[in-house]
C-alpha cells in the first residue's frame, strides 16, 4: 500500500491545499481498499475488536446519553408552541420521533462519535507511528494494518448503530418530558402516537447510515493516525483534521444515503 | 566452517533516496557470526534506514541483503516473518506499546512468533528474559512509570525475547546520560555474549562504541568512508574523523 503524501510547511499556496485535497481523497480510497482486501483475510483477532468496543462504548456513553436526552426535549420545547398555533399538539409525540429516528438521532450521534472518537484514534494511531511502535509491530510479525486499523474500523462501524438506538430512545423520552412539563399527557398515549407515526421504513433507512458513519470515523481516524510524520506536532495535526474530515464525510454521506432512501422506498414522505 | 554459514549479513551495492536526498548510496558490507559491527555517522546519514532496509522495514531503490544466505526482497511476507523471529531490534525511542503493560509488552512478540507457546511458558519466559536485564520487579508497570533507562531496558528484553541470533541496535544510548549509557551498553555486551549474537549498532556515542564494537564503519555522503578497528578510527590522522571524534570525546 503506497498511499500519497501531503504537502506540509508553514505557507502552503492555493495550488498546495489543492494538491493536499486530491492526495487526501487519493489516498482514503486506497486506504479503504487496503481494508476491504484484508478485512477478510484471517487471522481475525477478534479479542482486539472485542477490547475496542468496549473501550468505545464506555467512553460515548455518557455523552451521547446527555445529548439524546437534550435532543429529545429541545425539539419537542421547539416544536410545542407552533403546533399549539395550529392546534395540532396532539402531532408532538409524531413529530419528535420522527426527526428523531430519521434524521437527528443517527447524524448527532454520528458528529458527537467523530468528535470523540476519530480524534481518540487519530492521536494513538498518530502517536504510535511517530515513536516507531508501529514499526515495532511489524518487527513482531503483526500486520499493523491489520491489527490497528481492522479492527479499530469494524469495531466503529459495529458500534455506532448501537449507539445510535440507544439515543433513539432517550431522545423520544427527552420529548416527553418536554411534553409533561407544560402538558397533561399520558405516557401509555405517548408510546402509542411514537409508535403509530413511526414506520419500518423510517427506522430501517435511519439505523443503517450509522454504519457507514461507524465505518467513516473508524478509518478516517485511522488514515490520518497511520500516515501521521513529523513528530508531536504531526500527532495533534492527525487528530484534529481527523475530526474535522470525519465529520464533513458524514454529512455528505448523510445526503447521498437520504436520497438513495428515498429512491429504495418512494413511499416516504 | 565454511564462508556462507559463518556470515550472518550480506549487503550488496545497497542503494536508497528520499525525493532527492540521497542517503544510501551503493553500499556493500559483511557481518560475520559473533562479531560486533558499529555504525557511525552524523545524523541524517541515513543510519537507521540502513537498519530499516536490513529487517525488512523499508525497501531500498536498489541493492541486495542476504541474511544467513537468504535475499530477504525476494521471501513472501509470510517468510519474512520467520526471519524476523530471528532477528532483534532496538528502536530508537525504545517504542514500548503505551498501553500495554511491561508483562504484555514483552509477551506479544512471542504470543506473534511462537502461537503454539502456553501462557504460564510465556509467563516463565518473560520473567526469566526480564531478569537478565535486572527489572523483574517491573513487571507489572506501564511504559509511562519507567524511567529513560528503564524503557531501554526493557526495550532491550523485547528485543531479545525471541532469542534472536542477530540484533540490530539503532542507537542504544542517546538520550542517557553517560554512566546509564555505560550501563546499558555493559549490558548490551554481557546479553550478547551470554547468547551469542551477532549485531549491527548504529550510534554517535563513543562510550557505547567502545564498549561493544569488534568493528567499525563509518557512514558519510551515503557512503562508507571509513572501517576498521575503532581504535585504529579514532586515532586515525584523517581529518574529519579527528574532528568528529574530538567533538564527541570532549561531549564525553
Amino acid at each position: 500500500m503506497k498511499l500519497p503524501r501531503l504537502k506540509q510547511s508553514r505557507r502552503l499556496s492555493y495550488s498546495d491545499y489543492l494538491y493536499n485535497f486530491f492526495a487526501t481523497i487519493t489516498g482514503l480510497t486506497i486506504f479503504n481498499w487496503e481494508f476491504i482486501k484484508q478485512a477478510f483475510i484471517p487471522p481475525y483477532e477478534i479479542s482486539e475488536i472485542k477490547k475496542h468496543m468496549d473501550e468505545l462504548g464506555v467512553k460515548t456513553f455518557g455523552i451521547v446519553s446527555i445529548t439524546g436526552l437534550i435532543i429529545g426535549l429541545v425539539l419537542a420545547m421547539q416544536s410545542q408552541p407552533v403546533l399549539q398555533r395550529f392546534g395540532a399538539t396532539d402531532f408532538l409525540p409524531g413529530m419528535v420521533a420522527l426527526s428523531v429516528v430519521r434524521e437527528l438521532g443517527p447524524v448527532i450521534t454520528a458528529l458527537i462519535f467523530a468528535g470523540r472518537v476519530s480524534s481518540g484514534i487519530g492521536a494513538e494511531l498518530g502517536s504510535m507511528r511517530v515513536t516507531e511502535q508501529i514499526d515495532a509491530m511489524e518487527v513482531s510479525a503483526v500486520n499493523p494494518f491489520k491489527f490497528l486499523v481492522v479492527t479499530r474500523v469494524i469495531a466503529t462501524t459495529m458500534i455506532l448503530p448501537v449507539l445510535s438506538i440507544y439515543v433513539i430512545i432517550i431522545a423520544i423520552f427527552g420529548g416527553y418530558i418536554a411534553v409533561i412539563i407544560t402538558e397533561n399527557m399520558n405516557i401509555q398515549y405517548y408510546i402509542d402516537s411514537v409508535l403509530r407515526s413511526v414506520e419500518f421504513g423510517d427506522f430501517i433507512p435511519g439505523v443503517a447510515k450509522t454504519f457507514v458513519f461507524g465505518y467513516i470515523v473508524g478509518l478516517v481516524g485511522c488514515y490520518k493516525g497511520f500516515t501521521a510524520e513529523g513528530g508531536t506536532e504531526g500527532v495533534g495535526r492527525a487528530s484534529t483534521t481527523s475530526v474535522v474530515l470525519s465529520s464533513l464525510l458524514i454529512l455528505i454521506f448523510d445526503m447521498i444515503l437520504v436520497k438513495i432512501s428515498l429512491w429504495i422506498w418512494p413511499t416516504l414522505g | 566452517m565454511d564462508m556462507a554459514n559463518s556470515r550472518v549479513v550480506e549487503i550488496q551495492n545497497l542503494s536508497k533516496r528520499f525525493d532527492d536526498l540521497i542517503v544510501l548510496d551503493n553500499i556493500s558490507l559483511e557481518v560475520n557470526r559473533a562479531e560486533n559491527l558499529v555504525v557511525f555517522g552524523r545524523s541524517g546519514q541515513g543510519k537507521s534506514v540502513l537498519l530499516k532496509c536490513i529487517i525488512g522495514l523499508m525497501q531500498p531503490d536498489s541493492g541486495k541483503i542476504f541474511i544467513n544466505g537468504q535475499n530477504i526482497f525476494d521471501l513472501s511476507i509470510n517468510e519474512l516473518n520467520r526471519l524476523r523471529k530471528n532477528i532483534g531490534f532496538l528502536f530508537q525511542g525504545s517504542a514500548l506499546y503505551d498501553s500495554m503493560s511491561v508483562r504484555e509488552n514483552l509477551a506479544f512478540p512471542l504470543k506473534r512468533h511462537f502461537p503454539e507457546m502456553k501462557s504460564n511458558e510465556i509467563t516463565k519466559k518473560v520473567i526469566s528474559t526480564l531478569e537478565l536485564v535486572g527489572l523483574e520487579d517491573a513487571i507489572d508497570k506501564m511504559p509511562s512509570e519507567l524511567s529513560g533507562g528503564m524503557k531501554k531496558r526493557i526495550a532491550l528484553a523485547r528485543s531479545i525475547i525471541t532469542d534472536p541470533e542477530l540484533m540490530l541496535y539503532d542507537e542504544p544510548t542517546t538520550g542517557l546520560d553517560p554512566i546509564t549509557t555505560k550501563e546499558i551498553s555493559e549490558l548490551i555486551i554481557t546479553l550478547q555474549k551470554k547468547l551469542n549474537m551477532t549485531s549491527i549498532a548504529v550510534t554517535h556515542d563513543l562510550i557505547c562504541a567502545e564498549i561493544i564494537a569488534d568493528r567499525a564503519i563509518f557512514l558519510k555522503d551515503a557512503k562508507i568512508a571509513y572501517e576498521g578497528k575503532i581504535n585504529e578510527l579514532i586515532n586515525s590522522d584523517d581529518p574529519f574523523l579527528k574532528n568528529f571524534f574530538s567533538n564527541e570525546i570532549i561531549k564525553v
